[in-house]
């Protein structure tokens, strides 16, 4: 096995092309574990930290700019970024351990293509973008186009991702991201639930993504539960509505974290409670900030 | 006075540093990498194996199979599992070991001059097996349709039974009945450091393995019976030892690493051999907590005066013994708890099955039993009104009990004591403390409205040393050094086999030997765990060597001022410390003195409970202990904390799945034992010194007792907060909100 260092995105791709068993990575987080096993065995291993574009954070007046190798204690650590997002830094800061931060990027979060990382659902509610690098140039998609199933993406061998645009947080909006794992940390989520919405005047929601990860083949939107917010105040009445769809919208497995009754049931009281915290975030954004 | 302060630990340096070096960080230069195959079979005849691809493959310098075993049987207390499964026709043996009955069944050593080598060639093994029927489980054994081994009419190999009194008469009297069945779970030791051994042929000519394990004259007794040697033939000795928990108790490369260096001396290559597992191999290798299925019967009068217990033990032995059998013997003693019980009928049994063997673990079958006694108290207390704690202290063993098996009790009995220090300071009258609200996301705010509190009680014992009439004796020798002139010495050596095996005995031998010579503690040296130098310890296990290497070291010291005062110089001493002997228990009665002595506990615990996901935060245990004497406190505290994180794993989190006779989860990302953030957020130690009259310095032992108490604390917590009774564990979210839902509908 052969272990390469390209130092700029056309470099990177040059070689994935000219290498038709080669494997992308950023932090290793999951490839070498993978390695180890020997689930995967490339003969070339392509590390594309060293291209710097892929591992800068820049915002300009409206949009965030995030490398795809970034390590998330990044994102976690920058206090301008998770004050505009804390719902998609909590989430970048549950991957593994503060160690695993270290490494860890939201590229590879989501390249793994898990149906449980923890940062795939909180960039689908902030309508996250993702910058595809390949031979012909790149292209854009969004967050929820990349994943088709687990270990499934819609990238090609020789494309990866060198950074995703996130558009800077309205006013009067707010996300959040819950998780539920047995253990505390060092764990892998048996559900998760992200939602942000937008407040409008009068207080009512003028707009809401809800999305679940680890309760179906790819993270799920919950189009039920974001039209009964629509125009309301998040009443109880509503709330419940959301949790019923929410549970409704999963397609789980049943693994030894949790049944599928149990992921269900609990994809319903996640999903009910990152609103909430979503509406309550939104309600102090307002403009000054 | 060395003995009740805290010195540095003699090791504590070489292990914050690094330099300590454990079995896997001794591989000598020229060594020789071995791979152990195991069948992979839970039950099926071997029909015929081919090495010849595997001799061929680059590297490979020769493959150890049941041929190169002697006398291909072993078994720490019955002779019941082959070395390796092999051809019918291979070793002598009281076992057929032809038959795999479990999926870590030993096939080959495979050994080659890298570590890679051995594992490609490893996998050419070419073998043919006949699959046959499998009883995974005590239900399918238990009907004796399928047996595991042969010459018997029964899977059902060891039993035990109580008849005190009139149990009939005793339930009959009582008030309130409380009726239960109590699932026990598997537990995986997860020790940090893995098995690892290198083995070769010492100066002396001597088979030597170097591994960790928890008595290196045990092991040295199984490899000799397997290579049909002398013990004196062959030597064992420790390198540092990364936790044990009872999981190094038992043979894992011990035998097999000495079969394989005995081999290629044979064959004339003289290189030492290593080998080490991964955390897969370690999981799926070695033995597990015994998973059990218990019910139980407790009778009461209206006032909470205990008139009968009926019990009936269902234990899971796995598809060999290991130390099946004392762990029944344990469990069948904790059945019923600390308590005067008038009547009793208990009846347990050992199985076999195609499963991982059940063998020792921290608590020794106590646990299993603790987790019923107390839930069905705790139910008692619930049923009656009564505080929990009252109803005890009202049926509390004293001095003056029969005690279960009709003996009465070593002197010291210390469970009121440890009652009383409980509720002292955790009154069950009073308020829960305002512990902070939790939510899983440390930024994020609770759900307060979804979050319940509550808190539970739970009392026991555990014996110190080994039970039943099992030989029972500790040596050590020391030299005392000085001149001819001196009236006293001036540096003093000990040389002890107990195993280190993180507890800190090497620290407290040292301290206890400091002061019985009144010497400082830094003119001790010790040298330790190895065969060719100390006497036969007995094992790390049994909460054991505070009491028993504490009572060999002032035995030895004592005859080397004798040999002093004579003029001796050095001045040797050796001491062979024998306890008062204990009884196999009657067959019929259950009467009998299993023990010599036992340390007391009680704890409190205090949990957060969130009933929209089914997570538990434990925010506070309070831990009683009766250990005669703190040798050591600071690392008793570190004891009682380090129990108290295992058992909450134990109790929370660690789910290891079996499924026909194969484990499915081997692997530390799936099997979850709690990390920092899990473990509870406050543990109060309490530590009471009722010195026991036979203890050195007064001390009983501790290492096991925080832990046994701790499940039913937890789910008497657990009761208090939502109302639930929940008779198994691990308590995963999904089976708390299961449970939680079944009492809303």
């Amino acid at each position: 096995m052969k272990y390469v260092a390209p130092s700029s995105v056309e470099e990177a791709t040059s070689l994935l092309s000219s290498s038709p068993s080669a494997q992308v990575f950023a932090g290793a987080t999951d490839v070498v574990p993978q390695l180890r096993s020997g689930r995967t065995a490339p003969e070339v291993l392509v590390d594309l930290k060293k291209i710097k574009e892929l591992v800068e954070v820049n915002s300009d007046g409206d949009k965030w700019t995030v490398g795809a190798a970034t390590p998330t204690a990044y994102l976690t650590e920058d206090e301008s970024f998770s004050h505009e997002f804390p719902g998609l830094s909590e989430a970048a800061g549950l991957i593994g351990s503060d160690q695993i931060q270290n490494r860890s990027s939201l590229g590879g979060n989501l390249c793994n293509a898990s149906p449980a990382a923890d940062s795939v659902p909180a960039m689908v509610v902030n309508g996250v973008r993702a910058v595809v690098a390949g031979p012909n140039g790149t292209r854009v998609l969004d967050v929820s186009e990349v994943v088709t199933g687990p270990g499934q993406t819609t990238l090609d061998d020789d494309e990866f991702i060198v950074e995703f645009e996130i558009d800077k947080m309205p006013n009067r909006s707010g996300d959040a991201y819950l998780r539920m794992t047995p253990r505390t940390e060092m764990d892998i989520a048996v559900v998760g639930a992200g939602a942000r919405v937008t407040l409008a005047d009068d207080g009512s929601i003028e707009q809401a993504v809800l999305a679940l990860g680890a309760v179906a083949p790819t993270v799920v939107r919950i189009p039920d539960a974001e039209q009964a917010l629509l125009g309301s105040t998040a009443d109880e009445e509503t709330l419940n509505a959301v949790a019923a769809a929410a549970s409704a919208a999963c397609n789980p497995i049943d693994d030894k974290r949790g049944t599928v009754e149990y992921r269900k049931q609990v994809a319903g009281v996640l999903a009910k409670r990152a609103v909430v915290i979503a509406i309550e975030r939104a309600e102090q954004r307002n403009g000054s900030n | 006075m060395a003995v009740g302060k805290d010195p540095a630990r003699v090791d504590a340096v070489d292990k914050v540093t690094g330099l300590a070096l454990y079995p896997a960080d001794r591989v000598p230069d020229n060594a020789l990498h071995a791979v152990v195959v195991f069948t992979n079979q839970p039950h099926a005849r071997l029909v015929s194996i081919d090495l010849s691809k595997v001799v061929a493959s680059p590297g490979v310098v020769t493959v150890v199979t049941a041929a190169d075993v002697p006398v291909n049987e072993y078994g720490l207390t019955l002779f019941d599992q082959p070395v390796f499964i092999g051809l019918n026709d291979t070793g002598r043996s009281s076992v057929p070991c032809d038959i795999s009955r479990w999926e870590a069944d030993h096939l080959a050593v495979v050994v080659a001059e890298s570590l890679s080598e051995a594992r490609r060639a490893s996998a050419l093994i070419d073998t043919e097996w006949e699959p046959l029927p499998m009883a995974s489980d005590v239900a399918s054994a238990k009907t004796d349709e399928v047996l595991v081994h042969p010459g018997s009419s029964t899977n059902t190999y060891h039993t035990l039974q109580i008849r005190k009194g009139d149990a009939a008469q005793g339930m009959e009297a009582a008030d309130i009945v409380i009726e239960g069945t109590y699932e026990l779970p598997h537990q995986e030791h997860a020790y940090l450091q893995v098995e690892a051994a290198t083995a070769w042929i010492d100066e002396q000519d001597r088979v030597t393995v170097e591994t960790s394990g928890q008595w290196v004259h045990e092991d040295r007794e199984q490899i000799a019976h397997a290579l049909a040697l002398d013990e004196e033939e062959v030597r064992v000795r420790y390198a540092a030892i990364g936790g044990a928990f009872g999981g190094k108790e038992d043979m894992s490369l011990q035998i097999v690493m000495a079969v394989t260096a005995h081999k290629l001396h044979a064959l004339g290559i003289n290189r030492p051999v290593h080998c080490g597992w991964s955390r897969e191999e370690s999981i799926v290798g070695h033995h597990k907590r015994h998973r059990a299925t218990v019910t139980a019967r407790l009778g009461s009068t209206s006032d909470g005066v205990i008139t009968a217990v009926e019990a009936d033990v269902w234990l899971d032995a796995g598809a060999y013994n290991y130390t099946s059998n004392k762990v029944l013997g344990n469990l069948h003693l904790s059945v019923a708890g600390a308590y005067n019980v008038p009547n009793a009928r208990i009846d347990s049994r050992a199985i076999y099955t195609h499963s991982v063997p059940g063998g020792a673990f921290r608590g020794f079958g106590g646990p299993q039993g603790a987790f019923v006694a107390e839930s069905q108290m705790n139910k008692l207390a619930s049923k009656l009104g009564m505080d929990p704690m009252e109803l005890r202290q009202r049926n509390a063993l004293t001095d003056l009990s029969d005690g279960i098996t009709q003996s009465g009790l070593p002197e010291g009995v210390g469970v009121t004591r440890v009652i009383d220090a409980c509720v002292e300071r955790v009154p069950p009258s009073e308020d829960l403390p305002n512990h902070p609200p939790f939510a899983p996301i440390a930024s994020l705010p609770a759900e307060t409205t979804q979050l319940r509190q509550g808190r539970g009680y739970a009392v026991g014992m555990k014996n110190v040393g080994f039970s039943f009439g099992f030989p029972e004796a500790c040596e050590a020798d020391v030299v005392f050094h000085g001149d001819v002139d001196d009236e006293r010495p001036s540096r003093v050596e000990l040389f002890h086999s107990a195993a280190e095996v993180g507890q800190g005995v090497h620290t407290a031998l040292t301290q206890m030997v400091a002061d019985a010579v009144g010497l400082d503690f830094e003119c001790v040296e010790g040298s330790f765990s190895d065969t060719s130098t100390g006497g036969d310890s007995g094992s790390a296990s049994a909460s054991r060597l505070t009491f028993m290497a504490g009572n060999s070291v002032l035995g030895a010291v004592e005859e080397a001022e004798k040999t002093w005062a004579d003029g001796a110089r050095p001045a040797a001493g050796h001491f062979r410390y024998k306890p008062p002997a204990t009884e196999a228990l009657d067959p019929v009665t259950g009467e009998g003195q299993p023990n010599f002595c036992y340390g007391y506990m009680a704890q409190a615990v205090e949990l957060t409970v969130d009933i929209g996901t089914g997570h538990i935060r434990v925010d506070r245990v309070v831990s009683v202990h009766d250990v005669g004497r703190a040798i050591h406190p600071q690392m008793l505290r570190g004891q009682i904390e380090g129990a108290i994180a295992q058992a909450h794993g134990y109790t929370l989190s660690e789910q290891l799945v079996v499924e026909n006779g194969r484990i499915q989860n081997p692997r530390l990302s799936q099997y979850l034992i709690p990390g920092i953030g899990d473990v509870p957020g406050q543990v109060d130690c309490v530590i009471l010194e009722g010195a026991d009259p036979l203890g050195p310095w007064g001390a009983r032992g501790v290492s096991e007792m925080p832990y046994i108490t701790y499940a039913p604390a937890v789910t008497a917590a657990l009761h208090d907060a939502t109302g639930v009774w929940i008779n198994k564990f691990p308590l995963t979210p999904s089976l708390v909100l299961e449970h939680l839902a079944s009492v809303d509908s």
